[in-house]
């Protein structure tokens, strides 16, 4: 991987209202901007593609502190975790940062309490966050919460607490998480590798290793399958963040980009998860709290041993 | 969008003719077909074909092509057109192909529809329960053959949308977001597996269409639409997406707890048509489930489409002579009551 022609060709499409596509020739969005500029401070480059970046999702700010999808989508508000990551420790953004946190603080999914003969295996009265306002709580949206609040330095918060309960009992029994679904009708779901990996990373720190070895098993046993750039580079993320580096990450992550001749080029959002992937397994995990936590502090009740 | 169209016939038929129709055969009033349908209006009927294919290694472009050709689809309809084909890719598993439309089906599909003179065919799936499209590619086997065939593949989840007002008005949703793909096609064909499904009774051509709305708008799995209801949802976008053309994968379908977890069985069939809902009954009495228990059916019946057996003119083999009863789950609420 020649990290330098990737930053290349992800400052080479940025617009002029900063912000960035999906693919080159679209639109700028906010998902794939807040990864433009994820990547772009990790590699320490383009400092002013960077800054117009977090200055284009401050300008896609409601007033509340969201950040939608798309302006006519203010319930799709799933983007804000992903915004306030990009934004990270800058003090130039501290205060859409500020509004951004307030809002997730203030943003949960529905939830129910659990009936006694319950058809779900999980327990919905733990809270979390979702994709879309209205809707119920999934893994991926509650693990991208508590990363971005972590990365804040939000520490002792009863919502982290409660997101890393809810990431606990949404684990499925033999390892690994998927969308968010246990147990159906009796039947324990399939583990999904992007799941298993957002879900180990935003719980590092935060719980007991012991409590996620089977997930960290299901990781490594899948990694070599692993080629294409999302279930890789969060996987990949996810062991690092439990310190497993696999010694052929950087191959494997050649490999992903190599198979762009065959799928074509990737999503921006992609190419940045790679590097931060890439980062990771040279033990620089951006995604993981920007302040030192003591973990033993930290741990949620439930979760000591 | 795609110019409004439900591919139906209306016909108008002298009321006393049905009647005694009806009278003779029996069988319009014993299975339930409702009179007051055609008292208050045209009858809607439509075409389904069913094919039989033992397994995936036969020629199954030219069951297809055989198919479009009994159901009066020929290079005239075609000869020009833009075709997405949406497969059924919900969450791909190298142990467990039979969750996904087969990948040689959806070559069949892309030989037969370009062999009709179709300028271009795309393959796009949202998938319900995966982020990463591109490893649903790889895992369901799709992949090989689109890279092979050189045919491009679009991620739907991810895909900017075009919002336009929902014309089923069964959710609260006043407009639905359906991918910008929709606005640069001709025809969008629903290519589904035949499946039990432990939310809905069964998932056919219809629910299928789950995995066209993006995944950036509506969450994982599907979220707004889970809460709106999935009969009402599946009514919905059928009714505003008005899609063109539906083959469904029932050569190895999915019985019992689908649409992830149930186990395979051969049914041997590939069953088509021009009306959603028509092939999704036909599909149904295939599977041994009575369409007018199935509730999206039951609704969609003489709105989007026929269900009732003697409003479908059947093509190819008959249900009966296929007929492969899916086993179905005693404890699951959508399969109680629903045997045909």
């Amino acid at each position: 991987m020649n990290p330098s022609s990737i930053i290349t060709e992800i400052v080479s499409v940025q617009l002029p209202d900063g912000g960035f596509p999906y693919h080159p020739g679209e639109h700028s969005r906010v998902d794939a901007t807040s990864w433009a500029v994820i990547a772009l401070s990790l590699m320490e480059g383009s400092p002013d593609a960077c800054h117009r970046g977090k200055t284009f999702l401050v300008n896609q700010q409601h007033e509340d502190g969201r950040i939608s999808i798309a302006v006519d989508h203010p319930q799709a508000s799933w983007p804000t975790a992903l915004a306030i990551l990009a934004w990270g420790a800058d003090p130039l953004f501290k205060q859409s940062r500020e509004l951004a946190v307030r809002f997730l603080l203030n943003f949960s999914g529905k939830h129910w309490a659990k009936l006694e003969n319950s058809i779900m295996g999980h327990d919905p009265s733990i809270i979390g966050w979702p994709w879309i306002a209205d809707t119920h709580s999934w893994v991926i949206p509650t693990a991208m919460a508590i990363m971005a609040l972590q990365r804040s330095g939000i520490e002792n918060h009863p919502r982290i607490f409660q997101g890393v309960n809810m990431l606990l009992d949404r684990q499925l029994s033999h390892g690994g998480w998927n969308s968010g679904n246990t147990l159906v009708f009796g039947k324990e779901l399939y583990p999904l590798p992007e799941c298993t990996g957002i879900a180990l990373q935003a719980l590092a720190g935060n719980t007991e290793r012991q409590v996620i070895e089977p997930s960290l098993s299901y990781l490594l046993e899948q990694l070599p399958h692993l080629r294409t750039p999302i279930s890789l580079g969060w996987a990949l993320l996810g062991l690092s963040a439990w310190g497993e580096q696999p010694e052929q990450s950087e191959e494997m992550i050649d490999q992903s980009l190599q198979r762009q001749k065959r799928h074509g080029s990737y999503s921006l959002p992609s190419l940045a998860l790679l590097m931060c992937a890439a980062k990771a397994s040279y033990g620089k995990n951006w995604l993981s709290p920007s302040i030192s936590i003591e973990a033993s502090s930290f741990l949620h009740p439930q979760t000591k041993a | 969008m795609p110019p409004s169209t439900h591919h139906t016939q209306q016909i108008l038929l002298s009321r006393r003719e049905l009647l005694k129709a009806t009278l003779i055969g029996g069988g319009l009033a014993l299975s339930g077909f409702s009179l007051l349908h055609w008292l208050k209006g045209p009858l809607l009927t439509a075409s389904t074909f069913i094919g039989k294919a033992k397994d995936y290694q036969g020629d199954l472009a030219h069951l297809i092509r055989m198919g479009m050709q009994e159901l009066g689809i020929t290079s005239a309809n075609l000869t020009g057109k833009r075709i997405l084909l949406k497969p059924n890719l919900v969450e791909p598993h190298r142990a467990a192909p039979h969750i996904n439309t087969h990948p040689l089906v959806v070559r069949g599909a892309i030989e037969a529809f370009l062999g009709l003179g179709a300028a271009s065919v795309v393959v796009a799936e949202g998938p319900g329960h995966r982020h990463d499209a591109l490893l649903v590619l790889e895992e369901s086997g799709l992949g090989d053959v689109l890279y092979d065939d050189r045919i491009p593949f679009h991620d739907l989840n991810m895909m900017e949308g075009i919002a336009v007002p929902n014309k089923g008005k069964q959710t609260k949703l006043a407009t639905l977001t359906f991918p910008r793909i929709i606005q640069e096609v001709d025809w969008i064909v629903s290519i589904a597996k035949m499946k039990t499904h432990h939310w809905a009774g069964a998932t056919l051509s219809m629910k299928n269409f789950f995995g066209m709305m993006p995944g950036i708008y509506y969450g994982w799995p599907k979220n707004v639409l889970h809460q709106e209801g999935i009969p009402q949802s599946i009514l919905d976008i059928n009714a505003t997406l008005q899609p063109h053309f539906a083959i469904i994968d029932g050569i190895t379908g999915m019985e019992g707890d689908g649409p992830i977890m149930g186990t395979p069985i051969e049914a041997g069939v590939i069953v088509m048509g021009r009306n959603l809902p028509a092939v999704d009954a036909t599909c149904c009495r295939i599977m041994g489930i009575d369409p007018s228990r199935i509730t999206y059916l039951k609704k969609a019946d003489q709105w989007l489409g026929p269900i009732h057996e003697l409003a479908i003119e059947q093509r190819g083999e008959t249900w009966q002579s296929v007929h492969t009863p899916f086993a179905l789950e005693p404890d699951i609420p959508a399969h109680q009551g629903i045997r045909l």
